[in-house]
């Protein structure tokens, strides 16, 4: 694992902590309880909801985790989609699909039913506008 | 406390051999320019710059909802109908409703679907306007997501529209205002979104239409954001390649709503696209 995947493992575990500080979007996702494969490259990382809050962010691969939908990105195209105002494309989960570098495979309506609460939970992730001026 | 300019009526047209009771707002006075709504929203997308007075000036801004949309209601015998836009009923209803107002030869301004049939009316009844300001406009693009997501009973299709369209807003637009614009979008009524969607994601009668669209007699004036994921500017730039003398301007920092989403951002690229426009002296003679 390079130093960018390494980076999306951190990431991740910050989305876990400011979910929990999140009131409006543990409302949202109160649904939702599902495990989300999210693969960078060569490298998987399961997200385990239970009811709207993130309770497990494991490193792959595992062939026994379940999993309803995937996205599949690289870790230079997470770390654009994280930037506080991100290039056209990066700035959306459809946009990396858009412009060729992502790909969701599995329940593609689970994801669509709940799209609002996880394209919430992933922007957790982003820089602040302050860092970004 | 403040009160706005804009001022709202109804008005009574037929369309689609029936009854449709519009809602209609307009502001400012001058030369009347039409402003379409994007698929699943609806009039008040252009509230911001139907309160601009440099804009309203020399300009009535006219906007309406269309039928199933915003306060027009949709007509008589709706639940026993799937609702399905087509482009001859957009253009009987555009052009109902400018005769219903006595409108004299307005441009045309019109975001997403509203800037697709601007197009069309450019190619098919160009003298009935006096210019065309296509918003987030192209000839064709089929769809990059299942408009049936939009209207099922297991899930609320406003919710998930308007989840989906945040894909189109640029990260610079202000948060109170990529909010409201989703807003509307989150109160479209059940199928609506999906009609619209019908009707800008598997028409392509516009394409073999562009190269007839004569600009000499009305301009075509496209404007695309370089964050819109549905019309983007490649889409909106092989567009205006294909009709002989429009023009093109790309907004680096805004989406699919640019009138919405971010009004301050947007207005410069519409007054460039009014002043394009001809003078409402120049559009009577």
């Amino acid at each position: 694992m390079n130093a960018r995947e390494a980076q999306v493992i951190e990431t991740f575990n910050q989305i876990q902590s400011a979910l929990r500080e999140t009131p409006h979007l543990l409302r949202l996702g109160r649904l939702f309880s599902e495990t989300v494969l999210i693969e960078t490259g060569g490298n998987e990382v399961y997200l385990t909801f239970e009811k709207g809050q993130l309770v497990s962010v494991a490193e792959g691969p595992s062939r026994k985790t379940p999993w309803r939908f995937a996205l599949r990105t690289d870790a230079e195209a997470l770390e654009e989609f994280w930037q506080a105002r991100p290039a056209p494309g990066f700035h959306d989960i459809f946009g990396l699909v858009k412009i060729g570098r992502g790909r969701i495979d599995g329940d593609i309506l689970s994801l669509v039913k709940n799209l609002r609460f996880f394209k919430e939970v992933m922007a957790l992730g982003r820089k602040s506008e302050e860092l970004a001026a | 406390m403040s009160i706005e300019p804009i001022t709202g009526c109804y008005l009574t047209i037929t369309a689609g051999g029936a009854r449709r009771r519009i809602y209609v707002e307009e502001a400012g006075q001058g030369r009347p320019v039409i402003c379409l709504h994007t698929a699943g929203a609806d009039s008040r997308q252009w509230r911001h710059l139907m309160n601009d007075t440099a804009i309203t000036a020399s300009n009535r801004l006219i906007a309406f909802d269309m039928p199933w949309h915003g306060k027009s209601l949709p007509p008589e015998g709706f639940e026993t109908q799937e609702y399905l836009l087509t482009t001859e009923a957009y253009i009987e209803t555009i052009l109902a409703v400018i005769e219903g107002l006595g409108l004299d030869r307005p441009v045309l301004a019109g975001c997403s679907m509203g800037g697709r049939i601007a197009l069309q009316l450019a190619a098919l009844h160009p003298e009935k306007f006096s210019g065309f300001i296509a918003i987030e406009a192209s000839d064709f693009q089929s769809a990059w997501y299942d408009i049936d997501w939009f209207h099922r009973p297991d899930a609320h299709g406003g919710e998930m529209g308007a989840a989906l369209v945040s894909a189109n807003i640029s990260p610079f637009a202000p948060e109170t205002e990529r909010w409201n614009t989703l807003w509307m979008f989150m109160q479209s009524g059940p199928g609506v979104f999906r009609g619209d969607l019908s009707f800008y994601t598997r028409d392509d009668s516009l394409v073999a239409r562009l190269p007839s669209i004569d600009t000499s007699r009305t301009p075509v004036h496209i404007i695309a954001g370089a964050y819109d994921l549905t019309c983007t500017p490649e889409d909106a730039e092989r567009t205006a390649k294909a009709i002989p003398g429009a023009t093109l301007a790309v907004m680096d920092e805004l989406g699919h709503f640019p009138m919405s989403e971010h009004p301050e951002g947007f207005r410069p690229f519409f007054i460039e696209a009014l002043d394009k426009m001809p003078s409402a002296a120049a559009a009577a003679a």
